[in-house]
């Protein structure tokens, strides 16, 4: 039983972890929590769901898609609506991302309706490991979230273009000043996290059902491993998901299954009653 | 149709009394609070329960409704107090959440997704079925006034002058020895008190209440109404939040005239059209339709 849970929230976490280290990296420039990123993860799911099953192309194809269609609206909201409307209040720009989720969201809306989708998959019983029940998927979604974290370390970590996303969050000016072109690196962090974004849509609409509340789900826990692990730090937001995915899991054993939404408001809250800047992020100067 | 049209200014008047009790606590005090619906929901289903099911009189119900709301702001303050804005706003629409979550699965208490059904209604037996909801739009109008007539008073006096000054600056507004936490919490709890009194209102109103009307998007369009209204300036924000709920509730009359679109349809590009409107105020008038009123010493 607590082996099937624990299996469920690594499940979970994996749904989790790589959307968390976009959201973390998009902090970096933006500076306000963007509550859109919901919608681009439901743009993502809708837009694999209509490669994949509308158009009828194999699931690889619909991934590129779900890729590509998160890289399309999160850089366009940037284009359009956050860049324009930089300079104002970060709580004024916060509620501005929750109009362009709603905006996002209702589009699809507008389209699909709020009918429950799924891909067009073949069922499968799922396997047993070590007693432990896990679908095929689920496990596509385990190591295709790995390998996509990882990937974002190394970039982050030993690229020189991931170098100069970590100095242009730190610091735009002095990056400006050291020669980093500031917009072309904004925009390329934008697409990055967009394409996660969509690919976490995929992932989502694989292990869920595929409707347009998915990705407004998913933005509160998202939210809560980001600031679990401290904002900026990719490796903290995978622990944060881990944290955050085993947490809402095992819940259910003291709490109503009900309830479960509401755990990550709940992680949150107490941490940031206790540590107000993350369980491993460090107290910013203020300047 | 005249029906229609006192109905919705009802509404209005919530929208405008949820909105005067944000901007005392944003607008003027600078903090954050994006649980308007838990406060909201929490006076609705204080009063709707004390009337319904412990057989109070409506007008000690909806006393109970502010004083609770009042009660549960001054906790949200208190415990929130070190959160930076951006932290608090999701510490909050978490705190409305669990409001929420709790009227959906608690039955016992307040029915779950069925619905708190309320008979209770102040002054019911007086007037007849078409003379009361003119009589409750009047007294909907009248708290209108009277939260407009407070949030005007606290702008205006020396309490106000302090509390733009912890907005501004909390370490200036401290070293003049202001208590910032003291004005916070009781600031934070005035405004929640407003909030609860407007959920009571409404419950006595709608009749029926269910934890469907308190999702976080009611704490949204408040927020979106005190933006494009002018954030600080109480007038502006009354009109914020009449234009909000004429797209939100307005655009149902389009549906009457012409038929193009389904009802769902039709809400989806009524949600669109606010949002496309608050991204464009913002961008031609940064500071909403009417921006706050600078402060001008008088001249003696």
């Amino acid at each position: 039983m607590i082996g099937q849970l624990i299996l469920n929230g690594f499940i979970n976490a994996a749904l989790l972890a790589p959307p968390a280290v976009a959201f973390t990296i998009l902090f970096g420039i933006l500076k306000f929590p963007n509550f859109a990123i919901g919608a681009y993860v439901t743009v993502g799911a809708f837009a694999a769901f209509a490669v994949n099953v509308q158009l009828g192309l194999p699931i690889w194809v619909a991934v590129v898609g779900a890729m590509a269609a998160g890289a399309a609206v999160a850089w366009l909201s940037d284009a359009l609506v956050f860049k324009p409307l930089r300079g104002h209040a970060p709580v004024t720009l916060l509620v501005v991302s929750i109009a362009v989720a709603f905006i996002l969201e209702q589009c699809v809306r507008l389209f699909y309706g709020g009918n429950v989708r799924g891909f067009d998959l073949a069922l499968e019983r799922p396997m047993r490991l070590w007693g432990l029940r896990i679908t095929k998927e689920q496990l596509e979604i385990l190591v295709i979230s790995a390998v996509i974290t990882l990937l974002v370390h190394l970039l982050l970590t030993y690229t020189a273009v991931g170098k100069a996303m970590r100095a242009t969050a730190d610091n735009p000016g002095l990056a400006e000043v050291r020669g980093i072109p500031h917009r072309r690196i904004a925009v390329f962090t934008w697409l990055l996290c967009g394409a996660i974004f969509g690919l976490s849509g995929f992932l989502a609409g694989l292990d869920l059902v595929i409707e347009p509340h998915i990705g407004w789900n998913l933005t509160i826990p998202i939210f809560a491993a980001a600031i679990l692990g401290g904002i900026g730090s990719a490796g903290g937001a995978l622990l944060g998901a881990i944290l955050v995915g085993i947490a809402e899991e095992l819940t259910v054993l003291v709490l109503p299954t009900t309830y479960k939404v509401a755990v990550g408001f709940l992680i949150i809250t107490i941490l940031l009653l206790f540590r107000p800047h993350g369980l491993f992020g460090q107290a910013e100067i203020k300047k | 149709m005249s029906a229609y049209l006192v109905a919705m200014a009802t509404y209005v008047g919530f929208f405008m009394i949820l909105a005067l009790a944000l901007n005392l606590q944003w607008g003027m005090t600078g903090m954050v609070n994006f649980g308007i619906a838990g406060f909201y929901a929490l006076g609705a289903y204080a009063s709707g329960i004390l009337t319904a099911k412990a057989g109070w009189p409506v007008g000690f119900g909806m006393l109970a409704g502010a004083a609770v709301g009042a009660a549960a702001g001054a906790l949200v303050a208190l415990l929130s107090v070190r959160l930076r804005d951006d932290f608090l706003a999701i510490v909050t629409l978490g705190f409305a959440e669990v409001v929420r979550l709790i009227c959906l699965n608690e039955d016992w208490l307040t029915e779950g997704p069925r619905g708190l059904k309320i008979d209770a209604r102040p002054f019911g037996s007086v007037f007849g079925r078409e003379d009361y909801a003119l009589f409750y739009l009047a007294l909907v109008a009248t708290a209108v006034l009277a939260v407009f007539a407070v949030a005007e008073a606290i702008r205006r006096s020396p309490y106000g002058r302090v509390l733009r000054a912890i907005r501004e600056d909390d370490v200036v507004a401290s070293v003049l020895g202001k208590d910032v936490l003291v004005f916070r919490v009781a600031t934070f709890a005035i405004g929640a008190m407003f909030m609860g009194l407007a959920g009571a209102l409404f419950a006595h109103f709608i009749q029926n209440i269910s934890p469907y009307t308190f999702l976080p998007t009611v704490s949204i369009f408040i927020w979106m109404s005190v933006i494009v209204g002018g954030a600080g300036n109480n007038k502006g924000l009354l009109v914020g939040a009449g234009v909000v709920m004429l797209i939100l509730e307005g655009s149902r009359f389009l549906n009457d005239f012409i038929r193009v679109l389904d009802a769902e349809k039709l809400s989806s590009i009524r949600i669109i059209l606010i949002g496309v409107l608050l991204i464009v105020i913002l961008r031609f008038r940064p500071s909403g339709l009417m921006p706050e009123e600078k402060f001008k010493p008088t001249s003696d």
